[in-house]
């Protein structure tokens, strides 16, 4: 029984982690139509931003115990700048290339991937050892069922994520932008002539995503505190994972990146648990290849077909 | 019409796109060596017909006939192989593979031989190559394309893309030949031209002909027969002069403000 | 039959050419090939210090590896991430031929090549035949581990069935993460012949000795082998792109709807070029396995390989077997160039995938088919344009247009 819970309770945690990452791979998707690659290597980036003003903020104010608003201004200042590279991203790196065959953006994407993977591990950047985040929380436990116990950590952990997953829901279907991004996932052509700004959706896109990225590698840090080079492959296998999920969801759609992000937490959580701990990466691949041939949609999704 | 010439028979074919019934009870027959055209208002259903009969999607009821065989369920490649043979409205050259290349390509269906004797150079497969090669030459040269045999297919003006694509499809040996609009972006000069490559066509190559064109002229002027579509059925079938003064065409085209303002 | 297909194959015999000269041309390049590769290991390796050798060796993997992934992201445009996982199941399982069979046959692993094969330049080779009997195992070894590697790609190229593009690029990059966790949980290398007497075979397959790697492989590969390989891989590769076979595959890669419509089985084409492009993989993998100084491990399936034999074929040119050998060569290459390059403060070689991130990036925008496109070095038409594309710039230059 405890077991079951600490495992419900790891899915979620995770989960809810891979679903905010999800989220900037299935809005990238469902606008412009392909894989960023690179997405994954916005969320180290906001991982080891976090870490920098973490150290920064610590050093500044010498506190002893984090205050309070520590977390909250390290995720916000992480977000914001990462919000900034996505831009830069897109406007000097995919821009250029819009409209041109999607092997061609796949390999853009590879390119960007690569170039933020090597220049993070540039000596004056983060460099290739792996480092230690301070505490940002004065961690407690809240409350404990059985022998599983709920810190505040979790709770702050998947509080955010929550709250970011309802204001990018709010933020799609309640606002003017969200609406723009919609008619641009329909139809680029078509939007446009409707007098959608295209391109300022685009940069909105990725500004949004790369933001929920930094907050995905802000929590990251908190949760295993240790951050691993930006090269590291287990940065690729969480960018990976976190796009099974947006498939699995059915990708292109939001809520179905949360669905998403969630089934494949507990997938391997539960997996962990009750099967071999070390093939993990092995049932998400399983997973997302039986949906690929299943249900190529997704959950939520809807199959498309080519126009001849 | 349905005597023992028919080539492709076309029965009772429907399909739809979620609620959007796109063509519906769909029925055809194309006698031997005839040429008929498919006309219609745009949005009409003529190019997912063309799509139904090679196999691109699957009709949900009704049956298509070549030469006898049921070609439902079949998949595209097969369908040419059977003796179906298309051309595409938007032109889907292969635009990096030189103009001989696309030719070449098509004359793959009717090849024999191993992928182990190409690798080995065998002599059956080099002289394969020739043939090919020769056959695709000959093709180049009726179509008034052998000067530009080695350029890029993407690189050549639109009407010449044109051609080729009735070229390439040809080299596939096909015993009926969809044309989708092939003289859509073509000068008054170049539609001149292509209704007498129509004409020669068919008779060098004794093949079958299905056509769809938004140009009059050349439809009323090349086609024996003519069958109208609207919102997915037949409505109308006959010789040029009786399609033309069938009400009911004239009110299907007349009904749809501008009929030449864009494509289907 | 079809008229049409008779009456191609009645032409085809009619237009045949002579058995001779069909033999000459078939066979010459394979010689020239074998003659080349003897010459490189018998009179140029005992000219160069063990250093260039291995850096000749790594240029050699490194042209069959681009040039088997041109033929499926090259050729087919169908984008595979997951090359290394090939590379590194044709690794093992040559691997675990050679060295148990060693065991086996030899009561150990050591090696029992010849005068072509890899040794340390110490060993006297007068006292060596020209082939030795552990050759013949290494031979079979590699073929072994091509097949292998083959099978999985047939398995592989399955899913490109229903999936296109970026889809199946993240499916094979799975697979390849598959294969390196499926590595790491295979069991121990056994050390002594005694010991593998009593073990069934499918144990002795699985224990190739999981996360700590694959050690104890007898050494065999030199530049005779994987040079001999290389230009079979390449003229392979090549011959394939100029067959009427070749031309399915590239058709696939322009248009696949089209390619279905002119009667190409493009489901069988592609799986195709998964085995074939999987198969030379596998050979790589084996040449790499039996390379002195190479540490067989999971990590050779993992993706930072993959995405460096990618580099190689997109910045060769997608399509190209030149263009993806001669990538290889510069991609190997560069690192070495740039050991102790330095601008201002800055050690370039701290900077090899920066650039390469940034060639990438710039080529797409710039020249998004790679350096030579399909073209390959040798075809007239890519100087001739050249030479245009540099006369209308020199004429700009001069104000005339």
């Amino acid at each position: 029984m405890d077991q079951l819970l600490q495992t419900l309770k790891d899915g979620i945690a995770i989960g809810s982690l891979y679903a905010l990452i999800a989220l900037g791979y299935t809005m990238v998707y469902g606008i412009l139509k392909f894989i960023n690659f690179a997405h994954s290597d916005v969320v180290v980036l906001g991982a080891w931003l976090s870490l920098l003003f973490a150290r920064k903020l610590e050093a500044v104010t010498g506190w002893g115990a984090p205050p309070w608003w520590a977390g909250a201004l390290v995720l916000i200042l992480a977000m914001a700048a990462c919000a900034l590279a996505g831009f830069c991203i897109e406007r000097l790196a995919y821009k250029p290339i819009r409209g041109a065959p999607r092997l061609n953006v796949l390999i853009t994407a590879i390119g960007v991937s690569l170039f933020l993977q090597n220049m993070g591990q540039q000596e004056w950047m983060f460099g290739t050892r792996p480092a230690n985040i301070p505490a940002l929380v004065n961690d407690a436990t809240l409350f404990t069922v059985g022998r599983v116990n709920f810190t505040l950590l979790d709770a702050a952990g998947v509080g955010t994520a929550l709250a970011l997953m309802v204001g990018l829901e709010w933020l799609v279907f309640h606002t003017k932008i969200g609406r723009g991004m919609r008619a641009v996932s329909h139809s680029t052509a078509t939007a446009s002539l409707m007098g959608v700004p295209v391109n300022r959706v685009i940069s909105t896109t990725f500004v949004i995503g790369s933001a929920l990225a930094a907050a995905g590698g802000f929590l990251w840090a908190l949760k295993y505190s240790q951050i691993k080079q930006t090269a590291d492959t287990s940065w690729t296998l969480l960018g990976l994972k976190a796009f099974v999920a947006a498939v699995v969801g059915g990708i292109g759609n939001v809520r179905g990146a949360m669905l998403g992000g969630l089934a494949i937490g507990m997938l391997e959580m539960f997996g962990a648990a009750y099967l071999w701990s070390s093939m993990t990466d092995v049932y998400v691949f399983g997973l997302l290849i039986a949906v690929l041939l299943l249900r190529p949609g997704g959950i939520l999704g809807k199959a498309v077909v080519e126009k001849v | 019409m349905s005597g023992s010439d028919v080539i492709l028979d076309v029965r009772g074919v429907s399909k739809s796109f979620g609620g959007l019934k796109a063509v519906q009870d769909f029925s055809l027959s194309l006698s031997q060596g005839g040429l008929k055209g498919l006309i219609g208002p745009n949005g009409a259903g003529k190019t997912t017909v063309f799509n139904l009969l090679t196999g691109v999607y699957r009709p949900d009821a009704g049956t298509v006939r070549l030469g006898g065989a049921n070609l439902v369920g079949l998949r595209p490649c097969a369908i040419a192989e059977a003796g179906m043979a298309r051309t595409f409205q938007n032109i889907r050259l292969f635009g990096q593979l030189s103009v001989l290349d696309n030719v070449r390509l098509a004359c793959h269906l009717r090849s024999s031989g191993t992928m182990t004797g190409a690798v080995l150079g065998s002599v059956f497969a080099r002289g394969q190559e020739r043939a090919m090669t020769e056959r695709a030459r000959e093709l180049l040269r009726l179509f008034d394309l052998a000067d530009r045999e080695d350029e890029e297919a993407r690189n050549l003006p639109y009407g010449d893309q044109r051609r080729l694509e009735i070229a390439r499809a040809l080299a596939t040996g096909p015993a009926v030949l969809l044309l989708d609009e092939p003289a859509a972006g073509m000068n008054p000069q170049e539609k001149v031209e292509l209704r007498q490559l129509i004409r020669r066509v068919r008779q060098e190559f004794k093949v079958t002909i299905l056509l769809i064109e938004h140009d009059m002229g050349l439809v009323m002027d090349v086609c024996e027969r003519i069958a109208v579509l609207d919102y997915g059925q037949v409505i109308a079938e006959g010789t040029p002069a009786e399609v033309q003064s069938n009400p009911r065409v004239v009110e299907a085209y007349l009904g749809e403000a501008p009929a030449e303002a864009g494509h289907a | 039959m079809n008229t049409s297909a008779a009456q191609l194959r009645e032409r085809s015999r009619a237009l045949a050419p002579g058995v001779g000269l069909s033999l000459a041309r078939g066979v010459a390049p394979l010689v020239a090939c074998l003659v080349l590769a003897v010459a490189l290991q018998i009179a140029v390796r005992p000219l160069m210090g063990d250093y260039a050798a291995k850096l000749v060796l790594d240029i050699g993997v490194a042209v069959i590896l681009a040039v088997s992934l041109t033929i499926v992201n090259g050729f087919t445009g169908q984008f595979s991430m997951g090359h290394a996982g090939f590379l590194a199941v044709g690794g093992y399982a040559s691997g675990a031929v050679t060295y148990y069979g060693s065991l086996k046959v030899w009561g150990s692993a050591a090696t029992h090549g010849g005068l072509l094969s890899g040794r340390p330049m110490s060993v006297d080779p007068s006292t060596l035949p020209l082939i030795g009997s552990g050759d013949l195992l290494f031979v079979g070894a590699l073929l072994v581990g091509g097949l292998t590697a083959a099978a999985l790609g047939l398995i592989v190229g399955l899913p490109s069935l229903r999936l296109r593009g970026d889809y199946l690029a993240i499916v094979t990059l799975g697979f390849g993460e598959i294969v390196r966790v499926c590595i790491q949980q295979t069991g121990p290398v056994i050390r002594t012949a005694a010991e593998a007497a009593q073990v069934p075979a499918w144990k002795l397959a699985t224990s190739v000795g999981g996360a700590l790697g694959f050690t104890g492989i007898p050494k065999y590969t030199s530049l005779f082998w994987v040079w001999l390989i290389a230009g079979i891989t390449i003229m392979v590769a090549y011959r394939l792109k100029r067959s009427t076979y070749g031309r399915a595959f590239l058709s696939i890669r322009e248009d696949e709807i089209a390619s279905e419509a002119m009667g190409v089985n493009t489901t069988r084409y592609k799986v195709w070029a998964f085995v074939i492009s999987a198969f030379f993989a596998g050979i790589a993998g084996g040449l790499f396995a039996h390379t002195l100084g190479v540490g067989l491990s999971a990590e050779a399936a993992g993706f930072l390989k993959s995405f460096d034999i990618i580099i190689m074929v997109v910045l060769g040119g997608l399509g190209s077997v030149s263009g993806a050998a001669l990538a290889a060569m510069v991609v190997t290459l560069l690192p070495e160039w740039l050991r102790g390059k330095h601008v201002g403060p800055v050690d370039l070689s701290q900077y090899r995938l920066v650039i390469y991130a940034l060639a990438l990036i710039l080529m797409m925008i710039f020249r998004p088919k790679g350096l030579l496109g399909v073209a390959e070095l040798w075809d007239r038409s890519l100087w001739t344009s050249l030479a245009a594309r540099l006369k209308r710039l020199a004429g700009g230059k001069g104000g005339s247009r």
